[in-house]
């Protein structure tokens, strides 16, 4: 047979700590049991570029064409409807909904967690 | 004298005065919804006063103005508005001089109208991406970056002016050389144009760095 392995109350039983009567540690929290009304800052990831495709596009129609704008005129106009597009979604975004990853900026999460406080004591 | 009226802080409540004659002019039916509220609102509230360079005639285009104004030096806009009319005079002179010269069939496609030629060749002149420095991981990179619509305008008219200004002989008067460098752009010749390439042609060999961005 293996080494025996015995329930885990069995081994504290065993060593014998009761027997000087130790007691459980005593709880002596530094700081109140609380949950604080701040979340610690967080540097927000950077959000990622848009229209890169568009411009690679057009960059690569301009190596072709030898950098002139006029046969590369359709690309040039994806790009700027992409732009166009591009910053009217920026205005037109909430900023109270999350961001694109689920989270939201911890400056935010500060401000809504100053309107519901946490009561630590009764008055 | 001019002595100015327009005041640099407005209350927010303060509206910006309308110019042009067009907009006074429609009969009460014409307008929609919210032009017939903007008018009351502008019965009510107080309006700021327009700056000295807003004007409402036919003649003022608000593209000539900003280019006199970066032409100008050390406030005299006198000298800098003679300089510009002397400008699309020359452009108008040496467009009829080849018009006249010009056979029976390329008659029509000579353009002969100044201000058409100084818009076209600006709108060729301005580029459509630029280089900005972002530094990542203690090394600054140009990163290809998409430019305003205010900023393309800047960079074809400060263009125009330094290559007016360093590149030409020492007699040569401004209003020559800025008549020859607009008719240049306006076929999209010329050294503005070229400089344009440049920029164009750096910002596509550093492309691998657009990701850098985060706007």
């Amino acid at each position: 047979m293996a080494a025996p392995v015995y329930p885990a109350w069995v081994t504290r039983w065993v060593s014998g700590q009761w027997r000087n009567k130790k007691r459980p540690p005593t709880l002596r929290p530094p700081r109140t049991l609380a949950l604080a009304d701040k979340v610690a800052s967080r540097r927000e990831q950077p959000t990622e570029a848009k229209c890169i495709t568009e411009m690679s596009v057009m960059m690569a129609c301009w190596k072709q064409n030898d950098f002139n704008d006029t046969p590369c005129a359709e690309e040039i106009r994806m790009f700027y409807d992409c732009l166009a597009k591009a910053q009217k979604e920026h205005k037109n975004q909430n900023e109270d909904t999350l961001s694109s990853r689920g989270n939201l900026p911890s400056s935010k999460v500060n401000k809504l967690l100053k309107r519901f406080p946490q009561i630590t004591r009764y008055v | 004298r001019i002595m100015p009226v327009r005041w640099s802080r407005y209350n927010p409540s303060y509206l910006e005065p309308e110019v042009k004659k067009e907009s006074y002019q429609k009969p009460l039916e014409e307008l929609t919804e919210e032009e017939r509220q903007q008018r009351e609102l502008k019965a009510v509230r107080p309006i700021k006063a327009a700056p000295a360079t807003l004007s409402s005639s036919v003649f003022s285009d608000p593209m000539i103005s900003k280019f006199t104004n970066m032409m100008m030096k050390s406030g005299n806009k006198v000298l800098a508005r003679s300089l510009m009319s002397q400008t699309l005079e020359a452009i108008k002179r040496k467009q009829l001089e080849k018009y006249h010269r010009a056979p029976e069939n390329e008659k029509e496609t000579i353009e002969c109208n100044p201000y058409v030629i100084f818009h076209q060749a600006l709108k060729n002149c301005q580029p459509i991406i630029g280089l900005s420095n972002i530094t990542k991981g203690g090394k600054t990179y140009q990163v290809p970056v998409p430019l305003t619509d205010n900023r393309k305008r800047f960079l074809a008219m400060k263009w125009l002016i330094t290559e007016c200004r360093d590149h030409k002989h020492r007699r040569t008067m401004m209003p020559e050389k800025l008549s020859q460098e607009l008719l240049l752009a306006f076929n999209n010749e010329g050294p503005v144009i070229k400089r344009k390439h440049v920029l164009h042609k750096m910002a596509e060999a550093n492309r691998a760095y657009a990701h850098f961005r985060w706007w």
